[in-house]
């Protein structure tokens, strides 16, 4: 992962006057990477608190457990990537769960009740994403609701959706030629390559975070997503916009969460219409523990990333350890509150 | 803009082209069971051993007691140290990283009620396959292999109510409501199944049903739609007893109650469960379906202190509770 993070401020791009780095800028880029720094500090805690095995060593780092954190992380992680885009503009999207619930229905029913091919099937399931996510941005930029309820009512549009599709029930997903079966191909997302040891949901994730990076870094999308965050208004005046870059920052979400969908049923054997249940909250919790601001304007997918596997790595000492779930919640619970308080104290506004 | 969409959409298709070339993959997804040895992981009554047992969810008072049942019964096993319990929120990917993680951290055995049976098949496989042996409780996987499975004959459950309502309640025949459980889950399908080849040949009819989800609120909540469309109902067959106590209390609302007959199923030992229900009268009946925790740490000691072999399947026996045998039945399943 690259350390780099390629935030940029609302405020039009002033020449700085050459200088050396101020302690303020020392502060500020010390608080950029905050994520970082507590991703670093919780793997570091995890392998002082991690258990020993019985030849004596430590569980945490052996490569299985370190490959079950990224695989267990990836479906929140590819979410949370999408979120971000959205939360960048100072919008929220509740409708993510649901919408992996109804892309991991869509995938078992398309391959198993269909008899539809892998990537038939995938395709039509992320456009299901995409349009989702578009009609919730459109009715966001264009009539002027809040995010927040445009959204509610998609987290209830969608469930109610996947539970249509599948009448209610678990879909199973059995492999093989025959009718009612899925391609062999599909059973790829809970396997394991190079050596059996990496996840294939891993590698779905590493890609999706990479391509987000690179996206936000190259592309003038970047420039108008923090602008519009940062001050609407402003962005509109100065030609942003400001509609276009709203809906597609939802497509992508609604994309992501489809996408994740489909590692979800791929893994699990199954599309049930109960699946990704308050995901979204596990979502923005590594949006939010990634440093970016739910008023908009700041943050980074690389901290979005970060956040995802800080949490990733606390749940899985936690279990280690044999903590109990109503603690685990508890801790969860403040280790949110304390990365959003860092934030505040973050020098520039 | 059109240009950024597009490759975003580029991006997220070459990830699943990364998906469709990985070759050399391991598969978790299909594969045999491999039967396991059962002297492998016995290592006699000098051993110290941990056990894991990953629960469904802890939302049902039914699985808070088969935990409890786990914790007392292994107390009593002095090779027993350390039993550990995760709980995986009604969500089968959290249960299947909490398989993992008693996998990693290398628990001699591992117990699993499994929250939907297709999803959670592979990680019990993996689980076995690398010499942990399995208990499974009250829900199944698909395939064999597991080292064991405990739980009640659901159909078996179904028919006895079946029978309670055709010989002893309505022997002349009569009108009743039927509360399901989630529709989907087997227990839903088997104790439905169950009570229809039980009141066959009898002029039991039911007149109307309703999806409870095996919750009280919801159960309650159809209770009051049914009440309404059938005023002629002289009955309730509930598939659990939270459902059956949430449509007794729609029928007291409606000032039914006294001339309606409530019955249930799950019969939980608690303050709070079905036998309390019967003796006070809110019930008229519920079948016992024993939550096993005892039977699991039985079959655990078998296999890893006594190393003898368990069945492959164990069905735990239901039994009617009635205003009569209620009492004894709750001190009963309380003793020890």
């Amino acid at each position: 992962m690259s350390e780099q993070t390629h935030e940029r401020e609302a405020s039009p791009s002033a020449p700085e006057p050459p200088r050396g780095p101020s302690r303020r800028e020392v502060a500020e880029t010390l608080f950029r990477f905050q994520s970082f720094f507590g991703l670093v500090a919780v793997f570091l805690a995890a392998i002082v608190l991690s258990p020993r095995g019985d030849d004596g060593q430590i569980l945490f780092l052996t490569s299985d457990n370190l490959f079950n954190i990224v695989r267990a992380v990836s479906e929140i992680g590819i979410i949370a990537v999408g979120l971000t885009f959205v939360i960048l503009i100072g919008g929220i999207d509740l409708s993510v769960g649901s919408v992996l619930g109804l892309a991991a229905v869509g995938s078992a029913v398309l391959l198993v009740n269909d008899d539809f091919g892998v990537l038939l099937a995938a395709l039509l399931v992320l456009l299901i994403g995409l349009i989702f996510g578009v009609l919730q941005g459109a009715a966001v930029a264009l009539l002027g609701v809040q995010a927040f309820i445009v959204t509610l009512a998609g987290l209830n549009i969608a469930r109610g959706l996947a539970r249509m599709w599948s009448g209610g029930e678990t879909v199973q997903i059995s492999y093989g030629d025959g009718e009612g079966q899925a391609p062999m191909l599909f059973s790829l997302l809970g396997e394991r390559t190079f050596g059996g040891v990496v996840p294939i949901p891993a590698l779905i994730f590493a890609v999706v975070a990479v391509a987000a990076i690179l996206f936000l870094r190259y592309s003038a999308y970047s420039r108008h997503l923090y602008a519009i965050g940062g001050n609407e208004k402003a962005a509109r005046l100065s030609g942003v916009p400001v509609n276009r870059v709203k809906i597609v920052a939802f497509a992508l979400s609604g994309f992501c969460a489809a996408l994740a969908g489909i590692v979800h049923a791929g893994q699990l054997n199954a599309g049930s219409p109960n699946d990704g249940l308050a995901y979204e909250l596990d979502g923005i919790a590594a949006v939010v523990v990634g440093g970016t601001s739910l008023a908009g304007g700041r943050g980074s997918v690389v901290g979005t990333i970060a956040g995802a596997l800080l949490l990733g790595i606390l749940n899985n000492i936690l279990s280690l350890n044999s903590v109990d779930t109503d603690m685990q919640l508890l801790i969860k619970g403040l280790v949110i509150v304390a990365a959003a308080a860092l934030q505040r104290l973050r020098p520039t506004a | 803009m059109r240009k950024t969409t597009r490759s975003a959409f580029a991006a997220a298709c070459a990830a699943l082209a990364v998906t469709a070339a990985a070759c050399g993959t391991t598969s978790e997804n299909t594969g045999q069971a491999q039967p396991q040895d059962p002297r492998q992981s016995c290592g006699g009554p000098d051993g110290k051993y941990t056990i894991g047992m990953s629960q469904a969810n802890l939302a049902e008072p039914y699985r808070v007691r088969m935990d409890a049942d786990i914790r007392k019964a292994a107390e009593q096993v002095p090779q027993f140290e350390d039993v550990q319990f995760s709980d995986a929120g009604k969500d089968n990917a959290k249960q299947v990283s909490d398989v993992e993680s008693f996998l990693t951290k290398q628990v001699d055995l591992l117990m699993i009620s499994p929250n939907e049976a297709a999803p959670l098949t592979d990680v019990v496989r993996k689980a076995y396959n690398s010499g942990t042996p399995v208990v499974l409780l009250d829900r199944k996987v698909n395939g064999d292999a597991y080292t064991t499975y405990i739980g009640v004959d659901n159909v078996d459950i179904g028919r006895q109510a079946g029978e309670y309502f055709k010989d002893v309640l309505f022997p002349d025949g009569g009108k009743i409501l039927e509360i399901r459980g989630l529709s989907g889950s087997t227990p839903a399908g088997e104790r439905h199944d169950g009570f229809m080849q039980g009141i066959e040949g009898s002029k039991i009819e039911i007149i109307g049903q309703g999806d409870g989800d095996w919750e009280r609120s919801l159960g309650q909540e159809k209770m009051d739609a049914l009440l309404k469309a059938h005023p002629d109902a002289q009955a309730v067959y509930s598939h659990n007893d939270p459902m059956a106590e949430g449509a007794y209390l729609a029928a007291e609302a409606a000032g039914r109650a006294q001339q309606l007959k409530f019955v249930g199923i799950d019969g939980l030992p608690i303050e709070a469960g079905g036998i309390r229900s019967v003796e006070q009268g809110r019930l008229q009946a519920t079948f016992l379906n024993p939550t096993g925790g005892e039977e699991a740490v039985e079959a655990a000691k078998k296999i890893l202190v006594d190393c003898r072999p368990t069945e492959k399947k164990q069905t735990l026996p239901t039994e009617l509770i009635t205003k009569e045998n209620a009492g004894e039945v709750y001190a009963r399943l309380n003793q020890g």
